[in-house]
């Protein structure tokens, strides 16, 4: 994929047309305006994969903060639904001088298949700020979604998956994800309709929370599909057949007795959190009542 | 598993197809002559579209009272001179007036279909700032481009499209001499 700048063959040795970059670029030339770039999107990726790893919730809200400003409203670095349609065109960016992009693609594509959605629970921008949105909002503004409709409405994502890519391989107008995600918000750019929608779905977010990621994203249902390959699943054990606290606890919809629905966890790790906990966790009171014959637990209100 | 494996077949297929669309000229506007006047509000004849790289001549005196009358300058596009650069979603399509000098007349965006291109490519002050650029400069984004926006990579590819088409069709056609 090189440009060589030079369309005479037999070039001698001194260029005699002397622009200002060299002929042919070496990989120094090509890597070194790129290197913050990618050093920072590094530093940014290691801090989300720690922050997962160790279960930590203090390093989790430090990484919704800088999914916000630096993977958001710096760099914009987010998928969107027309990467999607890239792979259906085949046309994407020159990979030599877009590293950064393609490093940020290829871990989305990794971490899913890994852990299904991370990307959306610790990566995406928007995810980071609905679900700090949620931190911060007060938890009695918080309308739980009945069964029945959760249920049904995280089918939307999906429909809205399929009937995009059959609009862009009928139309190839790649400008209707203005009207079907908010990414392009951190780009700051946007016409009074875009807007308009952006602040109805803000306002409903607010009561209805993760409205966006959990029922209306369609990047977030590719990578729903793509989590079934997911390697590193949560650990279940036999009492979750019958207990329901994670079930509750889960803000995602994603807990349906022993079996997480892996289109719907974004490995927010709440329940992870939660089983791992001595002492509300039952696999473990139950276990120390058989040893100890202590009591099973005292009842704890869920959060 | 199987949906997967059928969205993976279906993917697989639209790429091999389009892939194999590569191998043809990237399909531009078949009617670009009611841009010429921009590029060369002067000229009073233009050649057929030919040559390789793919370009028109342009002509102040009329070729058919003077047949070898020489060119002042060469309209070309940027997707047939560099067909390999892409910018976020394709390549974009500007129309170059080049002059024998090496000096840019100026540029028309004819085509792009790049998702933030509605602020960054399509609002005229950027191909504006293309207007009597020497192809000597350095087209450093952040230097003498001015990015108009932060959608990075297609301003950057914009750039390096122009710099580079209008570079190669100086070494193609001109001689390093009547480029200052």
């Amino acid at each position: 994929m090189g440009l060589a700048l030079s369309a005479v063959e037999g070039q001698p040795a001194a260029d005699p047309w002397g622009f200002a970059e060299v002929a042919v670029e070496t990989w120094a030339e090509i890597l070194r305006p790129q290197s913050l770039d990618l050093a920072l999107l590094v530093a940014f990726l290691a801090l989300a994969v720690v922050s997962f790893m160790r279960k930590s919730v203090p390093l989790k809200l430090v990484t919704f903060a800088f999914a916000i400003g630096y993977m958001g409203f710096a760099k914009s670095y987010l998928i969107s639904i027309t990467n999607i349609f890239s792979a259906l065109d085949w046309n994407w960016p020159v990979p030599k001088y877009n590293l950064a992009w393609y490093l940020f693609f290829g871990f989305t594509v990794v971490s899913t298949v890994l852990w299904g959605r991370l990307y959306c629970g610790r990566i995406c921008a928007y995810g980071a700020l609905t679900q700090a949105l949620d931190v911060m909002l007060p938890a009695r503004w918080r309308f739980e979604v009945p069964k029945a409709i959760e249920k049904r409405a995280s089918f939307i994502k999906f429909g809205l998956l399929a009937a995009l890519l059959g609009y862009y391989l009928l139309t190839h107008d790649l400008l209707i994800y203005q009207y079907v995600e908010p990414f392009w918000m951190f780009g700051m750019f946007g016409t009074t309709i875009m807007w308009s929608m952006l602040v109805v779905l803000l306002a409903v977010t607010v009561v209805v929370r993760n409205v966006y990621c959990r029922f209306l994203c369609p990047v977030g249902a590719a990578l729903g599909l793509m989590s079934y390959l997911t390697v590193f699943k949560i650990k279940r054990w036999s009492e979750c057949n019958t207990c329901k606290m994670c079930q509750k606890t889960c803000q995602w919809g994603a807990i349906e007795g022993p079996r997480i629905l892996v289109t719907e966890c974004v490995r927010c790790d709440d329940c992870e959190r939660l089983y791992a906990d001595t002492a509300k966790c039952p696999h473990w009171r139950i276990i120390e009542y058989n040893e100890k014959k202590v009591r099973v637990f005292t009842l704890q209100p869920v959060r | 598993m199987k949906r997967f494996g059928v969205l993976i077949l279906l993917f697989s297929t639209a790429g091999i197809v389009t892939l194999a669309a590569q191998t043809k000229r990237i399909f531009t506007n078949p009617r670009p002559e009611p841009h010429f006047k921009t590029l060369f509000p002067n000229a009073v004849g233009f050649s057929a579209f030919g040559g390789t790289p793919l370009h028109y001549k342009v002509y102040g005196e009329d070729p058919k009272a003077n047949p070898a009358a020489p060119p002042i300058g060469f309209i070309f596009w940027t997707t047939d001179v560099v067909p390999n650069e892409r910018g976020y979603h394709g390549a974009i399509h500007f129309l170059v007036g080049m002059d024998t000098k090496g000096v840019i007349q100026n540029v028309v965006l004819d085509y792009n279909s790049e998702p933030y291109g509605y602020f960054s490519l399509d609002p005229p002050p950027f191909v504006a700032q293309f207007k009597n650029k020497s192809i000597r400069d350095p087209f450093r984004v952040g230097g003498d481009i001015a990015a108009v926006s932060r959608a990075s990579i297609t301003i950057a590819s914009a750039a390096r499209a122009l710099r580079d088409s209008t570079r190669i069709m100086a070494k193609t056609f001109l001689t390093p001499d009547q480029v200052k």
